[in-house]
C-alpha cells in the first residue's frame, strides 16, 4: 500500500549534529590500517591455497591445458566435412603442438548445423585470445600464447606463441598481427583520436616472429588481464587488413575503394570489415572455430575453420560442429525468447532475461529443448547512478553537498532488495550493493551489505533532515526553496531486468515522497544522453567488479571514464582522462580517489594492489556512489535437446566473456535422442 | 417549401427550424429516436459505453485499489473466481473469494497459484477499503466491492508486480476513454472552425484548407504521430503528456470531419431558408449559428462517434510503442504495452484483459456511430426496410 510521506517540516538550521556527520570518504581508515589489510591479506592468500575451491567444472579449466605432446597423442583427425576439399592434410594445418581441450562431460561427435542468432555469436564460439581465463575467474591461462612473463618493475609484458599457428586462410600468425593492431589501430591517430587508457604510452618491441613484448612507460602489471579479457582486440590479421589501411595502402587507392564500398573513412571500413559487418566478411581470416561463409542483412552463415589449432584428448580437431547459421535478430529479444522456448535454436543465452525462464521451461516440459540456469555475474542486475556532475546546482547539492551522503543513503535505504528479489528474481538473486564479485579476493561481506538494509522511516528522516519537505501536500518532496523535486530516470532497458527493477524502484521511493520519472530510451539516444551529460539519473548493470577487470577499469567506484553505460560524473572522468585539460577539477575527496585507482592498477606486490583496492571499495560501501539492488541473479541459457557438453552451471557475463573458459569449442549434437 | 422539396437535399431533420411544418404529427427528434431505437446493436452498444463511461467516471470508487498498489502474496496471480457455495457445498449468500495458495514449482520456475480452500475472503459491498480521493477532491474509503483489511480481491488477476488488473484495468479505462471524448471535441472544434471557414466563405480560403487537408490526409498517420510524441520533452508531466498526446491525435483527426463539414456548409447556403435569414437581415455568425448547424449537427454528432475509436485506438497504438503515455499514468494502452510479450500469451493470459476491453469499446462505438448515422437521417430508408 502506498505510504505517504510525514507532513512534518523541518525548520532546523542546515548544520548537522556532530554525532550524525557523515565521512565523505572513508579513506583516513585504509591508510592507518595498511600493515594490518596487508597482513590479512596475506592470511587471505594462505587460506585460499590451504583449501582447493570447490570445482563444478573439469580440472582441466582451471589450469594451463595441455599439449598433444604432452599427453602423448600423435596422431590426428579432422571432420568429414573438411574431406576431399583440396587442403594439406590435419597435420600441417594444426600447429607443431596442437592445445588439448578437455570436454564437460563426454568426447563428440563431427557434424551438423548449429541455428543461433547474431546475439549469441559471441558466445556459441568465443574469440581466440592469446591467453585464456580460468573456470574460477581468477587466473590468466595461455591460450594461442603458451608462455607469458611479466617484468619485475611491472613495465613489460614479455609473451611468446604457439609455433604453426594459422589464420583460417592458412597464412601463418605471428607476432607482425599482434604489432599491426596495437600500432596500427590503438595507437593510430587517425584511427583512434582518444587513445585507450589501457594501452596509452604502450611500445611493442618484437624479439622475433612468435616472441613480443609491451612495453609501458609506468608500471602496468595488470595489462595481462587486459590482454587475456580484452584479447580479442589485440590481434588483427595484419596481412589482410594492410590492404585496408592508410599506413600500407596508397593514399588515392584506397579512397576510391572507400568510395566504392560506401563507406565515410577507411577506418569505418575496417571496422565493418572486422565486425563482420557486411558481405565481405567471407574475406575475414579469423583464428575464431567457425569463418565466415556468407553474410545478407538477415543472416550469417559460418562453418568451421579448418585451421583451428584445438583437438579433443582424443585426437579430433575441434570444433565437432561443422557449420553454424545466425540469424540476425536486431533488438528483438523477445522474439528471440520465443524461438528459443519453441526449440528453434540450439543456443540462445545473451538476448534472455531471467523473468523468460518459466516461458523457457515450458518448451523444456514438451521436451523441445533443455533450460541451464546460470548466474549473472552482475553483482547488482541495476545499478543506478545518480549524475554528480548534472547541470543543475539544487541537484547536485543535493547529491554533493552540505547533507552530504544523506540523500543517496536514503534512496538506497527505500528499496526492499528482499521484495525485490522475490517478485522479479523468484527469490534466487542476491540482494547487494556494488562492490567486488564473491570470487574477488577482496570481497567482503559488509561491503555488499552496506545501507542495503530496507528501512523507509530511517530514509524518510534523512531527507527531514536535508529540509526535502512536502509542502504542497500531494505527497512528494520539495526542494527546501519549495521548487519541485523532481527525478527523470532516462535507461536503456536491455540484457537484465531493468524496467521492472526501476517500477519497484519508483514505488518504493515515492514511499519516501521522491518523485521518479522512468522513460525507457533506445540505444543511441542513451549514448548521446550520457555522453551530453544530460541524464539526471540512469542505470546499468554493475560487471567489471572481478579480479580479472576490477582493477583495470573500476568504473563504479572512482570517475576515470564516460561512455553510453556511465554517466555519473563525465566532467571529473574528463578532467582526470585529460589531466585537467578538460572537464572539471573534482572535489579533492575524489581526486584522492582517483589517486587511489592509479595505485590499484599500478602497484606490483600483492599488497599495495589490496590496499588500493580496499579503498576503493571502503569508499564506495561507504559513500554510495551508485545505488545496488539484486545481482547474481539466474540467467537463462538455453540448448536445444541435441546439443551436448554445454555445462549446467556457469557464470554469465562479460568479465569472463560469457563462455571463454567454457570452451564452446567441445559442444556438440547428439542426434540419436532427437525425436 | 414543401416537405418534400426537403428531401433530396439530404439536410436532414430540420430540428431547431423554428417555422415548423404544419401537419407534421412527429418532430424529426422524436423520429430520430424512433428510428435509432429499432437499431438493437446500437442502443445495446450505447448502454454498453454508458455503462463503461460512469465505471471509468467513478473508477475509484469502484475500484478496490489504487493503480500502484502491490499485492506480495500475488505476483502474476490469475483471476480470482466468485464463490457462493464453499469447499463443502455450502451455500452463502454473500459471495466470497478464497486466498490464493503460492507454490513456486522448482521444475518450471512457474507461480502456481491454487485456491487456499481454507482461507475464504468475503466481499463486503460499500465497505471500508482502502482510502483515495475521488476525483482529487474529497478523500474517501467506501468502495463498491472490497474485502476486510488482510484480505485481498483480484478478478482480473494481477500483473507481475502483483498489481490488481481489474482496478488498473478501470483506472486505464478513465485515461483511454476520456482521450477519445477530448480528443474528439478537439477534433469537432478544428473541423468546424476549418471546414465551415472553407464552405462558407469559399474561393482562396476554401482553397487552402481543401489544400491542406489534402496534404494531411496524404502523410500517412502513425509514423508522424510516433515523431511527434517522440518530441515531447522528457520531462513533462504524465498529465502534459496526456494533454500532448490529445492534441496530437486531434491535429490528424479533425480532416475528415472538416470535409463534411464544408460540404454541408456549401450545400446549404444555397438553400431557401438560409437565403430568407439572409434577407430578413440577420448577420452571418446568426445565419450559421441558428440556421445552418443545426440542421447537420446530427451529422456531426454522428461522425464524431465514429471519430472517438480513432483516438482510442491512436492513442493505445502510440502507448502500446512505448511512445505515447507512460507509466506511472496507467491507460489501456499501457497496459497492452506492459503485456507485450510471448510470456503474457502463453503464461498469463489475463494480463491482456485491456485489449479485450480496447476491441469491445471500439466495437461499441463503431455500432452506436452507425445506429447515430441511420437515425441522423430519419426520412431515408438507411439501408432499413
Amino acid at each position: 500500500m502506498l505510504t505517504r510521506s510525514p507532513r512534518s517540516r523541518h525548520h532546523g538550521c542546515r548544520s548537522f549534529p556532530e554525532g550524525t556527520r557523515l565521512k565523505v570518504l572513508a579513506l583516513g581508515k585504509s591508510r592507518q590500517g595498511l600493515a594490518v589489510v596487508a597482513a590479512v591479506a596475506a592470511l587471505f592468500a594462505a587460506s585460499a591455497t590451504g583449501q582447493p575451491p570447490e570445482r563444478e567444472f573439469p580440472d582441466a579449466w582451471y589450469e594451463p591445458p595441455k599439449t598433444a605432446s604432452e599427453v602423448g597423442l600423435t596422431s590426428f583427425s579432422q571432420s568429414p566435412f573438411l574431406d576431399g576439399r583440396g587442403l594439406p592434410p590435419v597435420e600441417e594445418r594444426l600447429p607443431d603442438d596442437p592445445v588439448v581441450i578437455q570436454p564437460y562431460d563426454s568426447i563428440g561427435k563431427y557434424g551438423g548445423k548449429a541455428r543461433i542468432t547474431l546475439w549469441d555469436s559471441w558466445q556459441f564460439f568465443n574469440w581466440e585470445h592469446a591467453l585464456t581465463l580460468s573456470a574460477d575467474m581468477r587466473n590468466v591461462l595461455p591460450n594461442l600464447a603458451e608462455s607469458w612473463s611479466l617484468s619485475e618493475d611491472g613495465r613489460v609484458t614479455t609473451v611468446k606463441l604457439r609455433a604453426g599457428l594459422r589464420w583460417s586462410d592458412g597464412h601463418p600468425l605471428t607476432a607482425d598481427d599482434f604489432m599491426f593492431r596495437l600500432n596500427h589501430v590503438f595507437l593510430d591517430p587517425d584511427f583512434s583520436p582518444v587513445t585507450y587508457r589501457g594501452v596509452r604510452g604502450c611500445e611493442f618491441v618484437k624479439i622475433d616472429d612468435l616472441t613480443f613484448q609491451y612495453v609501458f612507460p609506468e608500471p602496468n602489471p595488470m595489462f595481462v588481464n587486459f590482454f587475456a579479457q580484452y584479447g580479442s582486440h589485440m590481434l588483427d590479421p595484419m596481412h589482410f587488413f594492410k590492404q585496408y589501411h592508410a599506413a600500407y595502402r596508397d593514399k588515392e587507392e584506397l579512397d576510391a575503394l572507400v568510395e566504392e564500398e560506401g563507406f565515410v573513412s577507411w577506418m569505418a571500413m575496417y571496422r565493418a570489415l572486422r565486425d563482420w559487418g557486411n558481405e565481405d566478411a567471407s574475406k575475414v581470416p579469423t583464428v575464431r572455430a567457425y569463418k565466415v561463409v556468407e553474410r545478407t542483412p538477415t543472416k550469417l552463415r559460418l562453418e568451421r575453420n579448418p585451421y583451428y589449432f584445438k583437438i579433443d584428448p582424443a585426437g579430433q580437431q575441434l570444433p565437432y560442429i561443422d557449420e553454424v547459421d545466425a540469424i540476425i535478430l536486431l533488438e528483438n529479444s523477445q522474439m528471440i525468447a520465443f524461438q528459443a522456448a519453441t526449440g528453434q535454436l540450439d543456443f540462445a543465452a545473451f538476448a534472455l532475461k531471467t523473468q523468460d525462464i518459466p516461458l523457457l521451461k515450458l518448451g523444456e516440459a514438451k521436451g523441445v529443448n533443455q533450460v541451464h540456469v546460470w548466474r549473472r555475474l552482475h553483482i547488482s542486475d541495476v545499478s543506478i547512478q545518480p549524475n554528480y556532475n548534472f547541470d543543475d546546482p539544487k541537484y547536485r547539492e543535493l547529491l554533493w553537498g552540505k547533507g552530504e551522503r544523506r540523500f543517496i543513503r536514503a534512496l538506497s535505504h527505500a528499496i526492499d532488495r528482499e521484495q525485490m528479489n522475490e517478485m522479479i528474481y523468484f527469490g534466487r538473486g542476491v540482494p547487494s550493493q556494488v562492490t567486488a564479485h564473491p570470487s574477488s579476493r577482496w570481497y567482503e561481506q559488509r561491503f555488499a551489505e552496506a545501507h542495503a538494509r530496507y528501512d523507509p522511516d530511517y530514509a524518510r528522516q534523512l531527507l527531514d533532515e536535508l529540509e526535502l519537505a512536502d509542502v504542497d501536500g500531494d505527497g512528494l518532496r520539495e526542494y527546501p526553496d519549495g521548487s519541485k523535486l523532481t527525478i527523470t530516470f532516462e535507461f536503456l532497458d536491455f540484457e537484465t531486468p531493468k524496467s521492472i527493477t526501476m517500477e519497484l524502484v519508483r514505488d518504493y521511493w515515492r514511499e519516501i515522497g521522491i518523485d521518479l520519472r522512468l522513460k525507457s530510451v533506445e540505444r543511441r539516444l542513451q549514448a548521446e544522453r550520457a555522453q551530453a551529460n544530460k541524464m539526471q539519473m540512469t542505470l546499468w548493470h554493475a560487471d567489471k567488479v572481478t579480479d580479472i577487470l576490477f582493477p583495470l577499469v573500476p568504473d563504479w567506484f572512482y570517475p576515470h571514464r564516460t561512455g553510453w553505460d556511465i554517466a555519473m560524473w563525465n566532467h571529473w572522468a574528463r578532467y582526470y582522462q585529460t589531466d585537467g585539460r578538460l572537464g572539471e577539477r573534482p572535489p579533492d575527496d575524489v581526486r584522492e580517489l582517483q589517486g587511489w585507482g592509479d595505485a590499484l592498477r599500478m602497484a606490483t606486490t600483492e599488497a599495495d594492489r589490496t590496499v588500493a583496492a580496499k579503498a576503493l571499495l571502503e569508499a564506495a560501501a561507504e559513500n554510495l556512489w551508485t545505488i545496488g539492488t539484486v545481482g547474481q541473479a539466474p540467467h537463462p541459457v538455453v540448448v536445444s535437446k541435441r546439443l551436448r557438453n554445454v555445462t549446467p552451471t556457469g557464470i554469465w557475463g562479460w568479465d569472463n566473456r560469457w563462455t571463454l573458459s567454457y570452451h564452446p569449442a567441445t559442444w556438440y549434437f547428439d542426434e540419436s535422442h532427437e525425436d | 417549401m414543401s416537405e418534400a422539396a426537403l428531401q433530396p437535399t439530404g439536410a436532414g431533420p430540420l430540428a431547431g427550424v423554428e417555422e415548423r411544418q404544419a401537419g407534421a404529427a412527429i418532430s424529426p427528434r422524436r423520429l430520430m429516436w424512433l428510428r435509432f431505437r429499432r437499431h438493437r446493436l446500437a442502443l445495446a452498444s450505447g448502454a454498453f459505453l454508458l455503462v463503461l463511461y460512469v465505471l471509468a467516471a467513478f473508477c475509484e470508487f469502484v475500484a478496490p485499489y489504487g493503480t500502484t498498489t502491490r499485492n506480495d502474496d500475488a505476483v502474476n496471480a490469475p483471476p480470482m473466481r466468485v464463490h457462493f457455495f464453499d469447499a463443502d457445498g455450502r451455500f452463502h449468500a454473500r459471495p466470497f473469494v478464497y486466498a490464493y495458495r503460492m507454490e513456486v514449482n522448482p521444475d518450471t520456475w512457474m507461480r502456481e497459484y491454487t485456491e487456499d480452500t481454507g482461507r475464504p475472503f468475503p466481499i463486503r459491498f460499500f465497505a471500508r477499503g482502502e482510502p483515495y480521493e475521488m476525483w482529487n477532491l474529497f478523500r474517501m474509503d467506501r468502495h463498491l466491492f472490497t474485502t476486510d483489511a488482510g484480505a485481498y480481491i483480484h478478478l482480473f488477476g494481477t500483473d507481475p508486480l502483483g498489481r490488481d488488473m481489474f482496478s488498473r484495468v478501470l483506472y486505464g479505462g478513465r485515461i483511454s476513454l476520456s482521450i477519445g471524448i477530448v480528443g474528439v471535441v478537439l477534433t469537432i472544434v478544428l473541423g468546424i472552425l476549418l471546414g465551415g471557414i472553407a464552405g462558407y466563405l469559399g474561393g482562396l480560403a476554401d482553397r487552402v484548407v481543401n489544400k491542406a487537408i489534402e496534404v494531411l490526409q496524404c502523410l500517412p498517420s502513425l509514423p508522424l504521430w510516433m515523431a511527434l510524441s517522440a518530441a515531447l520533452p522528457v520531462h513533462w508531466s504524465p498529465l502534459l503528456v496526456y494533454f500532448g498526446i490529445t492534441i496530437i491525435l486531434s491535429l490528424f483527426g479533425w480532416t475528415a470531419l472538416a470535409r463534411q463539414v464544408r460540404g454541408r456548409f456549401l450545400a446549404l447556403r444555397e438553400e431557401e431558408f438560409v437565403m430568407a435569414a439572409r434577407l430578413i437581415g440577420a448577420d452571418t455568425p446568426r445565419v450559421i449559428r441558428k440556421h445552418m448547424l443545426p440542421s447537420f449537427s446530427s451529422h456531426i454528432i454522428a461522425t464524431a462517434t465514429l471519430a472517438v475509436p480513432a483516438m482510442i485506438l491512436g492513442e493505445t497504438a502510440l502507448s502500446f510503442l512505448g511512445i505515447g503515455l507512460r507509466p506511472p499514468v496507467v491507460s489501456w494502452g499501457v497496459l497492452m504495452f506492459q503485456a507485450q510479450n510471448p510470456l503474457v500469451i502463453e503464461l498469463t493470459p489475463w494480463q491482456m484483459f485491456p485489449g479485450l476491453f480496447v476491441v469491445l469499446t471500439v466495437m461499441a462505438f463503431n455500432l452506436l456511430g452507425d445506429g447515430l448515422r441511420d437515425a441522423a437521417d430519419p426520412y431515408s430508408t438507411g439501408g432499413m426496410k
